[in-house]
């Protein structure tokens, strides 16, 4: 079954939207401006599982989301903190310049946003 | 004739013109000769995606030509699943169409017969030419029929393959349908390297399933293994045994001694201890990249075509890319994932020779779900990175044998999601 608009909002995405969050993680991550050119290339690599449209399928979209909550949920795969084993591994080797980038990209995705930024 | 300034300034507003053009409609001349021509050969997930990505992110700069003699793609990936009932033939089939319309990727529908490395150029079905200034060849795999005893193409069509999703995956589902319980079936495994590590054993799982869905539980499913193991073993195993007690047995060399001929008339395959005898015999052989890679002088010794980590592209020839199966990819497995993975990476190095563009570091992603029982399926998969000449592995992980039923649901969403991710990012 297929949900054009994301039922699963991931639970740290809805407390940093709320602005109830303390971020202890990728403060320096948040503060580089993500260059748009490098994060739609590394998007490459989110996309082969998560739709570049926002559809839900069984695996969480990950578009629209506000940086600070891509950087911090990426933030907690790499410290082991979120489970999944595809995410740890994919997580593990990004820094902070491609968290930024990542985050960039996909936040200016999603229902309501601009044309894809390509 | 000499141009003027305003000259070229109106040249290159008719080729901006032309490359905002709705694809498809016929773009003035001036612009068509301006552009790189990048022909693709093979439309699976490494040719697809990488056709998809240059003429998507170019914007109209780069002239893609996709060959590809089939008008609807069958998946490899998930054809285990249509074994297993769990998808119907329509869900792991699908069209050019969004990259055709969508992306104005030109779908020329023959086989590429031949490639002048010389010439840039590739001999189509119909006896033409087409030019390129670089060419990337994703043609997947090629069956060694003979690397079987008795075995070929004419065999196969009583005693299939189905490692080449199509007729023949839709022939050994219908075998597996029609076996009454009690059947024997002998599936024979390939060595390596071949296509998808993992999925000779899926295939026994679902093929158990559906026997076991049937109430076959007298049936029974012997793998003759020329390996002396198997990715994923422990996981595979373990899954046997808690949900087709006694339906299946894995034998390695030791066990069968040998595997010989196979026989269709008699439904026999010899080994080291005597004939086995079956009513479904599922014969898997060693493979090699696709012909076409092999004719033009890409392969080595090992049948397969050695690349450069860091562009995908042939180490023998800087105007050809090659991708997915018919690569010598380091650590990384023969897998649709990774074909999709190495696509995106050898999109971003070809943009950039051709239209100047930034490229950015290689990066490679894999992850290979199997599907043991309902709910319950494993991974296995990793992040590479040029290393040491070749593409190497940087992190890896696998399924544990504890894991509770709930993570395997879990891991079973996520491969039906991933599915349906990677169809889109390649066709959608």
């Amino acid at each position: 079954m297929r949900f054009s608009i994301p039922r699963l909002l991931p639970p740290v995405a809805a407390l940093a939207a709320a602005g109830v969050l303390v971020l202890s993680h990728g403060a320096r991550a948040q503060g580089l401006a993500g260059d748009a050119e490098y994060g739609a290339f590394l998007a490459g690599e989110c996309v082969t599982c998560h739709q570049e449209s926002g559809d839900f399928d069984g695996i969480p979209p990950i578009v629209g989301w506000p940086v600070e909550s891509f950087v911090h949920a990426m933030e907690l795969y790499k410290d082991g903190t979120r489970e999944n084993q595809v995410m740890r591994t994919i997580a593990a080797r990004y820094g902070d310049e491609e968290l930024a980038a990542l985050a960039a990209y996909f936040a200016a995705l999603g229902p309501g946003k601009a044309e894809n930024p390509r | 004739m000499s141009f003027t300034r305003r000259d070229v300034v109106k040249a290159g507003a008719v080729a901006a013109a032309a490359a905002a053009l709705p694809f498809g409609l016929a773009a003035p001349a001036i612009a068509q000769g301006a552009r790189p021509r990048l022909v693709v050969i093979g439309g699976g997930p490494g040719g697809a995606t990488l056709a998809k990505y240059v003429a998507r992110d170019s914007q109209g700069a780069v002239d893609v030509t996709l060959v590809e003699p089939k008008e609807r793609f069958a998946t490899c990936f998930h054809s285990n699943l249509y074994l297993g009932d769990f998808k119907g033939w329509d869900e792991i089939e699908h069209g050019y169409e969004r990259l055709t319309q969508g992306y104005g990727v030109v779908h020329a529908r023959q086989a590429a017969t031949a490639i002048d490395r010389a010439a840039k150029t590739v001999r189509l079905g119909d006896g033409s030419d087409l030019p390129y200034d670089h060419l990337v060849v994703a043609p997947g795999i090629d069956i060694i029929y003979d690397s079987v005893e008795g075995y070929s193409e004419e065999v196969a069509e009583t005693l299939p393959h189905a490692w080449l999703a199509g007729p023949q995956t839709q022939l050994l589902k219908a075998q597996l349908d029609a076996l009454e319980d009690g059947a024997q079936i002998l599936m024979i495994a390939p060595p390596n390297p071949y296509r998808c590590p993992p999925g000779p054993y899926e295939r026994v799982s679902m093929m158990a399933h559906v026997l076991k869905a049937k109430g076959h539980t007298r049936s029974r499913i012997v793998i003759l293994d020329p390996k002396p193991s198997f990715s994923k073993q422990a996981l595979f195993a373990a899954g046997w045994q808690r949900y087709y007690t006694g339906m299946v047995e894995w034998q390695d060399p030791s066990i069968h001694g040998g595997i010989g001929a196979v026989d269709a008339a008699s439904m026999t395959v010899e080994t080291g201890f005597g004939p086995y005898e079956a009513d479904l015999i599922n014969v898997i052989p060693a493979q090699r990249a696709g012909a076409i890679a092999v004719q033009a002088g890409l392969a080595d010794e090992t049948g397969f075509c050695p690349i450069l980590p860091e562009s995908m592209r042939s180490a023998v020839d800087e105007n050809v890319t090659v991708l997915g199966d018919a690569t010598i990819a380091g650590d990384m497995p023969k897998s649709g994932f990774s074909a999709n993975s190495q696509a995106k990476v050898a999109a971003n190095a070809i943009r950039a020779t051709l239209t100047g563009s930034r490229q950015f570091p290689a990066r490679y992603a894999n992850t290979c779900w199997s599907l043991i029982a309902d709910d319950d399926a494993v991974k296995v998969g990793g992040r590479y990175e040029p290393a040491d000449g070749k593409i190497t592995a940087t992190e890896t992980f696998v399924s544990q044998l504890d894991e509770d039923d709930d993570l395997r649901r879990q891991t079973q969403a996520e491969n039906m999601g991933w599915y349906e991710g990677i169809i889109a990012d390649i066709f959608a």
